[in-house]
């Protein structure tokens, strides 16, 4: 996984970008969305999901499939990060 | 003169769908609708039902506003409010369906008639009255109902919007005219094009290229290349058990992930033609498919009415389809592709400028580009339809689903949903589409690459 201007990519940060992408780009949330708050309900769906995979890969050069994404890691941006961290780490 | 405000173009999907209406007349002598079918138990409320219905459409004039060009059918095609007043509402017609035929898990079971020729019909978009209902009341006093209209009026999404609203002002819990933002006056649209005409240009070019590209390896449909033929559309409607119905959605969420199963089902899909055409002796180069794709802002409530929808195209090589995993891989890999670079927006970008084109120019070039064809089978997924929904007017919501509607060529469309947790499928067809034996091949070989 590839360094952010002075420092690496770490789960909070990636959850943070994750955040970031979703309130300014892809979801109509308002600025309530937070690391905790539930993607679904937020309205992440088939398209926004791609959508956020690709920004996070533009950002971090990490591209995470899709079968990765459960429900489970899809509960929460922090969850997400927590996915996104541990495939980087392992690939 | 009407008012603008009495105007409503028409979005550039909506014009899309309209240069296929205008194929379908053309050529195969019927319209280009779309359906939706709700299985009701016992207790369906038909005269709460027909209040609900005359209150909405008295409400949104766009259900029976008529679909006009300006300047002497030669200009942007619009909604004309001013005229639904004075147009046909919609028809609500009851019929007697005797014994209701028994649900058979995972077997295909074909639609009531009266259905069928509903979606067969010639309906004329230019004098309004874009809707049909169809209730089919049976002796154990369950019920299928069926509305039909324009496709340009709503969109999958829009559809099943469209149901809950007469659920709910059936039940008296929603006025007729409690509609999305998307739906008001002056809303913007769902997806914003670049201000500049250059950018927007250059988008709609690059969607293009794409387009011509698909021709470069031959595509074959089951109906095979547009024959001129009368529209003689039939449905089969699959529903899988409980636990087949887990076990394929589980299967398709590990390969293909949660939120997006589709790849896996169009995998299957592709899989399923190419098995008719190899029992022919057939083997084009390449599948073409398209996915809509929904517009609508996430995480408000979407727009009910028009379509807004964008197109992802996919195309594989014929060796691809023999292995499913490779086939999945390819799939994943375009449908990333075609977002990153921008394909689903420059496919609004397209679909805009060719408003203003004549809607035979569409299909021409379509057909032009893939010599006859224009494309493999028509393909959507469209995840659990009306969730949380468990009664409608009165009665228990069994089941409900999509029939698109497809022209004579491809002559095949497949649409998977999920309904109360239980996947179910609607292939609609051409009569002659498939040979003796072929849909029996088509459904053996869908079946068992969904259940792995």
């Amino acid at each position: 996984m590839g360094s952010e201007g002075n420092g690496t990519w770490t789960q909070e940060r990636l959850a943070e970008l994750i955040c970031r992408i979703l309130r300014d780009d892809l979801l109509a949330c308002g600025d309530d969305l937070g690391p905790t708050s539930k993607l679904l309900d937020s309205g992440l769906d088939s398209l926004t999901v791609t959508q956020l995979m690709l920004a996070v890969e533009e950002e971090t050069g990490v591209w995470t499939d899709e079968s990765l994404l459960t429900p489970e890691n899809l509960e929460t941006a922090e969850t997400l990060a927590r996915c996104i961290h541990e495939h980087a780490q392992s690939g | 003169m009407p008012s603008p405000a009495e105007r409503l173009p028409l979005t550039g999907a909506d014009a899309f769908l309209l240069a296929f209406d205008t194929l379908t007349r053309r050529e195969n002598r019927a319209s280009h609708l779309s359906q939706i079918v709700l299985r009701l138990g016992p207790g369906f409320d038909a005269e709460g039902f027909r209040r609900a219905l005359d209150d909405v459409v008295r409400a949104n004039l766009i259900c029976a506003a008529p679909i006009r060009r300006r300047r002497l059918g030669m200009g942007l095609p619009e909604y004309r409010l001013d005229l639904a007043r004075r147009a046909d509402g919609p028809r609500f017609h009851e019929h007697t369906g005797g014994e209701r035929p028994p649900r058979r898990w995972g077997e295909a079971a074909p639609l009531p008639a009266i259905f069928e020729e509903r979606i067969n019909t010639l309906q004329d978009a230019s004098r309004g009255g874009l809707f049909d209902v169809d209730a089919v009341r049976y002796a154990d006093g369950s019920t299928d109902l069926a509305l039909t209209w324009q496709h340009m009026l709503l969109d999958g999404f829009g559809s099943e919007r469209f149901v809950e609203l007469l659920a709910d002002v059936c039940a008296g819990k929603r006025a007729p005219d409690e509609l999305p933002a998307g739906d008001r006056p002056g809303a913007p649209p769902p997806l914003e094009l670049p201000q500049s005409q250059r950018e927007r240009g250059n988008m709609a070019m690059s969607w293009q290229r794409w387009m011509s590209e698909l021709g470069q390896k031959s595509v074959r449909s089951p109906a095979g290349p547009e024959r001129g033929v009368r529209q003689q559309l039939a449905v089969d409607r699959v529903q899988f058990a409980d636990e087949a119905s887990a076990a394929i959605v589980a299967r398709a969420n590990e390969r293909a992930g949660f939120l997006t199963p589709m790849i896996f089902y169009l995998a299957a899909a592709i899989r399923a033609h190419a098995a008719v055409l190899a029992q022919r002796g057939e083997r084009p180069e390449s599948f073409v498919v398209p996915l809509p794709v929904n517009l609508r802002p996430k995480g408000v409530e979407g727009a009910i009415f028009r379509t807004h929808v964008s197109l992802l195209w996919f195309q594989v090589d014929a060796e691809l389809v023999d292995d499913f995993e490779a086939l999945l891989a390819a799939l994943k890999e375009q449908r990333r592709l075609a977002i990153r670079s921008g394909m689903i927006e420059a496919g609004v970008a397209a679909m805009e400028y060719a408003r203003g084109a004549p809607s035979r120019l569409y299909g021409q070039m379509a057909r032009r580009n893939l010599k006859g064809e224009l494309c493999s089978f028509f393909f959507a997924y469209t995840g659990e339809f009306c969730p949380d929904r468990e009664s409608f007017c009165g009665a228990p919501f069994e089941d409900g689903f999509g029939v698109p509607s497809v022209p004579a060529s491809p002559g095949s469309a497949l649409v998977l949903a999920l309904r109360g947790g239980r996947l179910g499928y609607t292939h609609v067809r051409q009569r002659d589409a498939f040979r003796p034996g072929e849909l029996e091949l088509f459904q053996e070989k869908l079946h068992r690459d969904l259940s792995g």
